[in-house]
């Protein structure tokens, strides 16, 4: 008999501008030229690592993030975007997360920040990214932070590999 | 009638034979989504809401506020009919079971009980509605909504 597929539902949220959808697509092997603002909501379904993923991307303009809760229903895994270039936003940025991070319905995900856009002059680096969100703080949540750039692709295959290693880790030690 | 006396049979050799009991309830749901009820409930949700929704990738708020409409209504109208012949039904329970003897299983079924669940599956229903509908109404052109006159069987629930 064919085993269960084991899925992962991952729910990536951050600012607006952040890179949430081109993170994404650039995961998936798509084309990332012509990307624009995301006005609802993006959802891929891949397979990686033998792991179904759900990835779900929502838009983060300021209007849209009161429909983030729609979407934290059995989230596995929160990746959270940083526009590593935006200093002026940071505070904001890091508002939304602790806001997050408080949320019931996502105490049992495992958190993923990306650093983005560190093919930016001027990008802080992760460690700085890290001790303006305060990260050290959290620790209801199993938590890495990691540079990236969503244009290049650099570490985001790591990013996901330690996301699904983690979540796989609490939720599939059984078999 | 018949589906009670079926059921009585698998009340005593439930234990024995998750078999017997996973095909009864698949024969259950195929007369349930068969029956025209089952079909003019789902229609006229489809009907009401297909314009909604567009062939693109990126997904509008409001398909989410349609979808929990359409699992608080269709899922719901399933799962109580089928308590109303297997006591104790858990839908939840039984798509797990479902998901392991997926090859085993009619293509139609698992799609329909798939649009519960999975968001996607959902939108792929409604957009092969659309087109269907686009498809046959093409020289009214003459509005936004068009009501058929006659009720035609559904293909996915045929």
């Amino acid at each position: 008999m064919k085993q269960k597929e084991k899925e992962m539902r991952i729910l990536m949220l951050g600012l607006d501008n952040a890179g949430k959808t081109t993170v994404l697509k650039k995961f998936n092997g798509e084309d990332i030229d012509t990307i624009s603002p995301t006005l609802g909501f993006n959802i891929k379904t891949l397979e990686h690592l033998s792991y179904k993923l759900n990835i779900w991307d929502v838009g983060g303009q300021k209007s849209l993030r009161s429909y983030w809760r729609n979407y934290f229903e059995s989230t596995d895994g929160l990746i959270w975007v940083v526009d590593s270039a935006d200093r002026m936003r940071l505070q904001d940025c890091k508002q939304e997360l602790d806001a997050l991070l408080l949320e019931e319905r996502l105490a049992g995900a495992t958190l993923l920040v990306f650093a983005n856009k560190q093919d930016l002059p001027g990008a802080l680096t992760a460690e700085e990214i890290k001790n303006a969100l305060e990260l050290s703080n959290i620790k209801t949540h199993h938590w890495l932070i990691l540079d990236c750039s969503a244009v290049s692709g650099e570490n985001l295959l790591q990013g996901m590999d330690w996301l699904i290693d983690d979540i796989a880790s609490r939720i599939f030690t059984m078999d | 009638m018949e589906v009670d006396d079926r059921e009585e049979n698998l009340a005593v050799s439930r234990s024995n034979s998750a078999d017997s009991r996973f095909d009864m309830v698949i024969g259950a749901i195929e007369d349930i989504v068969m029956d025209e009820e089952f079909q003019v409930l789902q229609n006229s949700f489809l009907e009401k809401y297909f314009h909604e929704f567009d062939d693109s990738e990126e997904n509008r708020f409001i398909y989410t506020d349609i979808h929990t409409e359409y699992v608080n209504l269709v899922e719901k109208y399933l799962n109580n009919r089928l308590l109303e012949k297997i006591p104790q039904f858990s839908l939840p329970e039984f798509m797990n079971q479902m998901i392991n003897r997926k090859n085993e299983l009619d293509g139609e079924i698992f799609e329909l009980l798939l649009t519960f669940s999975d968001f996607l599956t959902f939108k792929e229903m409604i957009l092969d509605y659309k087109a269907e509908k686009e498809g046959r109404t093409v020289d009214l052109s003459c509005g936004f909504t068009v009501t058929p006159l006659g009720t035609r069987d559904k293909k996915e629930i045929k």
